[in-house]
């Protein structure tokens, strides 16, 4: 009978587990040449989103989004030195954190988010129905939902795939790839991670002192999402990146939140109880 | 280049001149996060220029009239079913058209949450599995199981009052009514119970830095749903006593929700105030706190020293306020929600370590 279900279905077995796979991006080594955007968007046949200038360094992207699935960061910091003043330039490709626990995921209603063998998370672009539900669910803002008009896959949710189709033919993702200066790094999450300490270390020693991993298992920015399977070498603090302190991960207070609506609900239930029995004497 | 304080970025604004001192000194020390200030004035963020950390919710206005409508509908099936229950006989006659109400009030609901769907081709992929860790999941579950007991109810109180002939009459009346009541009410305390946690389990910080708008929610859809009832009870004359029956029970409503609403707004702090403060104030003080919570008990405190006659109108008064005022929180909480996503410092407020 389980057959026939899954037969009726269409239910496949899921692919066997592999090992984790991700990005470690070091901003350190960023040059901002935006390599990553333009291949990313060659190799997933994403759209332009305009060419509108935000006045804001040479940042025209703005922020990730259904069609911008790697995005590059340029801050600009200044610092006074005696009567100088220092500047210095951070840059940062922005993408999808693939968390561990992922809030997108565990929003979905349709089941359209999936984790796939390689641990990352995954929109299949046949199921999901564009509820938008996962949209301000992500504590990055990262997920968003094509509009109902648009020239591209119209109306679902889409975000970076770690170029799911690449991993399938053991290809390294487009965005990697093309760096030029291996700011952005792939491959298994484990042995990216003993990279990054190492190259933490490398830059404390050199006196880089604000510098500081994000998205690590022991940093607390896991704390409720979880590692995050792309995670970064940042030269400030996360708030400079935009990138929140601890993200939220909504099931942790979701019981609460049901527990005020069953209260409220019960006391309701008892009055109307009480008022009502009070009329029958 | 080692470290050491520099500023943030600086908005669209030029950055200083050398010699002018440093940027934004106060606010580099990270001493105190003056972020709105100098936000309004053009000047630096704590973050990443002016960006929202969240996205902006894609929804449009189908989704809070889905919650009003849904939200009242669940609340007039829970009042008839405990009426049906606890009450007189008199009360059991008057509150049973309460479910004409809910069946009235759910009908559109379908349509609504179809409409705001980016592929609304795809609503049944919602159906394809059961996930009640997602709010949305189990909502859709529970609206396509809600609907129905409540047509099914409504058409076996038809068939008792002889508005079914032939054997429509005789299919309403094979309708189980007490497990259609008993059900149907778990079902509507989940609908009207679950929009406001739905909200809540995001991270845009208007909805989710208090955790009791989930409560606030369930208040008004049983405030304006009880309202739905009395104010049909006025209108078909139902007799006196059960008319002030349905307007403490009500009242007893309306308080609730003033209670939890201020907790509300107290737990969000400086989050709330695109909604106490902003473009949607309006509509929340006049629409969702006055209308909808003080003036209908307001009315009812009048009509309880009132004549007969001015009992009914008032009632019927109070009735409206109620579910206007209804639909004005939803939509104005809703609304100032979208705006909320794009404050930066509530953001970082929301996820602060």
């Amino acid at each position: 009978m389980i057959d026939g279900y899954k037969r009726l279905m269409n239910l496949e077995e899921p692919p066997p587990p592999k090992k984790a796979k991700g990005f470690f991006t070091d901003t350190s080594l960023c040059i901002g040449c935006k390599a990553c955007e333009v291949a990313c968007k060659q190799w997933n046949q994403l759209p332009a989103d305009g060419f509108a200038i935000t006045g804001n360094s040479y940042d025209n992207t703005g922020h990730l989004g259904a069609t911008t699935w790697r995005h590059v960061q340029f801050i600009e910091q200044a610092k006074a030195n005696g009567s100088r003043q220092e500047q210095r330039w951070l840059m940062m490709s922005d993408v999808c954190k693939h968390c561990a626990n992922a809030a997108c995921l565990e929003a979905c209603p349709t089941g359209a988010l999936v984790r796939t063998e390689f641990d990352t998370v995954y929109v299949q672009q046949d199921i999901c129905n564009g509820c938008g539900f996962c949209v301000p669910a992500c504590p990055f803002g990262v997920i968003d939902r094509a509009p109902k008009e648009s020239t591209f896959e119209v109306g679902t949710a889409h975000k970076c795939t770690l170029c799911y189709d690449r991993l399938k033919d053991d290809m390294t993702p487009a965005c990697a790839k093309s760096c030029p200066t291996a700011s952005i790094q792939f491959g298994d999450v484990e042995e990216l991670q003993q990279r990054a300490r190492q190259r933490l270390g490398e830059l404390k020693a050199r006196g880089e002192s604000t510098a500081r991993l994000y998205g690590m298992p022991e940093g607390h920015e896991a704390a409720e999402v979880g590692p995050l399977h792309a995670f970064f070498l940042l030269l400030d603090k996360p708030k400079a990146y935009n990138l929140p302190e601890v993200p939220r991960l909504p099931r942790k207070t979701m019981a609460e939140r049901y527990g005020w609506s069953a209260a409220v609900g019960l006391g309701f239930a008892m009055v109307a109880a009480l008022v009502f029995r009070g009329g029958r004497q | 280049m080692t470290g050491g304080n520099f500023s943030p970025p600086r908005g669209n604004s030029p950055p200083p001149l050398a010699g002018e001192g440093p940027g934004l000194p106060a606010h580099a020390s990270g001493a105190s996060a003056p972020s709105e200030r100098l936000r309004r004035s053009g000047g630096g963020t704590q973050g990443y220029y002016d960006y929202p950390v969240v996205r902006r919710p894609v929804w449009t206005w189908e989704v809070p009239a889905y919650f009003w409508l849904g939200g009242l509908g669940a609340g007039a099936f829970v009042t008839a079913s405990l009426a049906q229950t606890f009450g007189s006989a008199d009360d059991r006659r008057i509150a049973a058209d309460g479910f004409y109400v809910a069946a009235a009030a759910l009908l559109p609901c379908a349509p609504l949450l179809i409409g705001d769907l980016g592929r609304p081709d795809r609503f049944h992929h919602m159906l394809r599995i059961f996930k009640p860790l997602s709010p949305m999941n189990l909502g859709a579950w529970t609206l396509t199981g809600l609907t129905p007991l409540a047509f099914a109810r409504g058409a076996s109180h038809a068939a008792d009052t002889g508005l079914l002939h032939g054997p429509l009459r005789a299919i309403a009346q094979l309708v189980p009514r007490r497990l259609t009541e008993v059900l149907g009410s778990f079902l509507s305390l989940t609908l009207a119970g679950y929009s406001g946690v739905l909200l809540g389990a995001t991270n845009v910080p208007l909805w989710a830095k208090s955790k009791l708008l989930g409560g606030v929610f369930m208040a008004s859809a049983l405030s304006s749903g009880s309202a739905a009832v009395s104010l049909q009870a006025a209108r078909r004359g139902a007799p006196e006593a059960t008319l002030h029956r349905l307007a403490t029970l009500e009242s007893a409503a309306s308080l609730g929700e003033m209670a939890i609403l201020t907790g509300y707004l107290v737990q969000s702090g400086k989050a709330a105030r695109p909604l106490t403060t902003g473009r949607f104030a309006p509509a929340f003080w006049l629409g969702a706190v006055f209308a909808g919570g003080l003036l209908p008990l307001l009315l009812h405190g009048v009509a309880r020293r009132g004549h007969s006659r001015t009992v009914r109108s008032l009632s019927t008064a109070a009735a409206m306020c109620s579910m206007i005022g209804s639909l004005a929180l939803r939509w104005s909480i809703f609304e100032a929600g979208k705006d909320s996503s794009e404050d930066q410092s509530a953001s970082f407020d929301l996820s602060k370590a």
